[in-house]
């Protein structure tokens, strides 16, 4: 427990002074926010930038509230992953690749702890970081489009946060499969990219699938109830999320580490 | 039974075997110096033995260990090319390497203070390792892989990327750290090797060819030469020296012959003999004493 809590502490720090803590955080608010405002203030926008003839009268019907945070947990689907998996590519392959893990990893370090303290400190900030943005969302929501409760909003971060806990440890294990910090993105995002596609196409099968998550908050927001396929859907997310973990301290483990 | 012994190590990659079939015994508190051309599989013995890298067979026992055991808290180790954290600074990454090493908060830190002060950069200790120079980072280095005290300290080619000043710094480091500890290190440059070990272990394509201490190895391979300075001609005087009885071997390199012989007593009153009897035009008679790349030469070529 003290070496992993050497090791989480190490990467706290180091996220803390490459300044992840300040910018993702930022990053993820204005993912948030940025669609919610710029929906309210689509008409205003369109009128300053002029460019439609005189006399034309825009009408946009106003989002309900459940639609705009799906629009927010849009961002964070796509952009919000790419962020996830840029920032946390090279927390192992980048050690390996650059020599520090020789260093390291020559010390009684237990595999287990040196794998599962980083993916602790950086699921630790992605979660921060989209509690501070879906807050401020939430915040904006209820300022511009009318109310969303907050307790839909805690459940929002519970089931959202089950789908980012599943890209943090994607992002994990092909860092303990590729010694290369460009692989390890590359392939987290494929592998989401075609998990979703294979989501689309078998959707009726697929019922569980983690890529359906974002469809049944939409869900529970709107109806303001919580279905049973969003407690499905989380309970198997969180499920291949420990499996992968597992498998990539496995992985680890029995893995030549120095070519 | 030694500190640490290696049972028939093996390592193959695809392509080629780095270390073939290899066995040895380290004592405790000796000095050891892993010799070889670049190539000879210096640093995969180091790393097999670090535990970084797992030898296709063989294993490793460690005194009073069972085999496959991770002992690395015995070890310390410091690569050839070691990279730090940059965003630390050397204390920091001390006390983080002796966390890691399961000292608690307070020994990390006494051990980090003490260990900077003996490496000789206690002034840059709060200074980001970012901005450390090559010396600095080689002597933060060897202070991380002793914070734990281990029992052998590895060190791969630990001076060959310092200056003069920076090589003679480490050298007399090791010369102090060898009477608490035994250290393994490789280099390729003999000197070193003759200054501060005890052993040598010479390795070529990933073998032993030779091992011992350095004065049996010197015994061993002694062999001198003469060398004979001419104004002309070298090889009409070569001729001449070849037909002496006790000579064995001539050859001429950069203005200068050398003789070898069987009894070089016997060669020099004979080659001065006809010196003086036949009035050559010689500028200089040197005896040589075979050195330690003389010896490293004939076994890495043999």
């Amino acid at each position: 427990m003290m070496q992993w809590m050497t090791l989480f502490n190490k990467e706290m720090t180091e996220n803390w002074r490459n300044k992840k803590w300040i910018w993702v955080p930022l990053v993820f608010i204005l993912l948030a926010i940025t669609d919610p405002l710029s929906t309210y203030y689509m008409p205003q926008i369109i009128d300053a930038v002029g460019g439609l003839p005189e006399g034309t009268i825009i009408e946009m019907p106003e989002p309900a509230p459940a639609e705009v945070v799906a629009m927010s947990l849009g961002q964070f689907s796509s952009f919000g992953v790419l962020i996830i998996v840029l920032t946390s590519m090279g927390t192992i392959a980048g050690e390996i690749k650059n020599g520090v893990a020789e260093l390291i990893l020559v010390k009684p370090v237990a595999y287990k702890n040196y794998i599962s303290a980083k993916w602790a400190a950086h699921l630790l900030l992605i979660l921060v970081a989209f509690a501070v943005g879906m807050f401020a969302s939430w915040y904006y929501i209820n300022l511009l489009f009318g109310d969303l409760s907050f307790t839909s909003f805690l459940f929002i971060l519970l089931f959202y946060g089950t789908w980012l806990l599943f890209v943090v440890t994607l992002s994990i294990f092909y860092n303990t499969f590729f010694k290369t910090p460009g692989l390890v993105a590359f392939f987290s995002i494929l592998t989401i990219v075609v998990m979703s596609i294979v989501t689309q196409i078998f959707g009726t099968y697929l019922e569980w699938s983690p890529n359906n998550l974002s469809n049944y908050i939409f869900e529970m927001v709107r109806a303001d109830d919580i279905s049973s396929q969003l407690v499905g859907t989380s309970i198997v997310t969180v499920a291949i999320s420990i499996v992968l973990l597992i498998l990539s301290i496995y992985i680890f483990k029995t893995k030549e580490l120095i070519q | 039974m030694g500190l640490l012994t290696a049972h028939h190590l093996t390592k193959s990659y695809k392509e080629k075997t780095a270390v073939n079939n290899i066995s040895f015994t380290f004592q405790k508190n000796k000095c050891i110096a892993l010799i070889g051309p670049n190539g000879a599989g210096k640093t995969t013995i180091l790393r097999i033995l670090a535990g970084i890298l797992d030898p296709t067979s063989g294993a490793i026992t460690f005194q009073n260990m069972e085999v496959g055991s991770d002992f690395r808290s015995k070890i310390g180790y410091l690569p050839q090319y070691p990279v730090f954290h940059s965003w630390m600074t050397g204390l920091e990454f001390l006390i983080y390497s002796g966390r890691l090493s399961n000292l608690s908060k307070v020994e990390s830190r006494n051990r980090a203070e003490s260990l900077l002060l003996k490496v000789g950069i206690e002034d840059a200790k709060n200074t980001l390792i970012g901005k450390y120079s090559g010396g600095m980072k080689q002597r933060l280095g060897i202070a991380q892989a002793i914070i734990h005290k281990p029992e052998i300290l590895m060190l791969d080619e630990p001076v060959s990327s310092l200056d003069p000043i920076g090589r003679r710094e480490v050298l007399t480091l090791m010369g102090e750290l060898k009477e608490e500890m035994t250290i393994l290190f490789s280099t390729h440059i003999l000197t070193d090797a003759d200054e501060v070990s005890d052993e040598l272990l010479l390795l070529r394509d990933g073998e032993i060819v030779e091992s011992g201490s350095m004065i049996e190895l010197r015994e061993k391979y002694q062999t001198s030469s003469i060398k004979l300075e001419f104004q002309t001609d070298l090889h009409l005087y070569q001729k001449k020296v070849e037909k002496i009885a006790s000579t064995t071997g001539s050859y001429i390199e950069r203005n200068a012959l050398y003789v070898s012989a069987t009894d070089i007593q016997l060669a020099r009153r004979e080659i001065l003999a006809l010196v003086s009897k036949e009035n050559w035009p010689l500028l200089s008679f040197t005896l040589n004493r075979a050195t330690l790349e003389d010896m490293f030469m004939k076994v890495v070529n043999q």
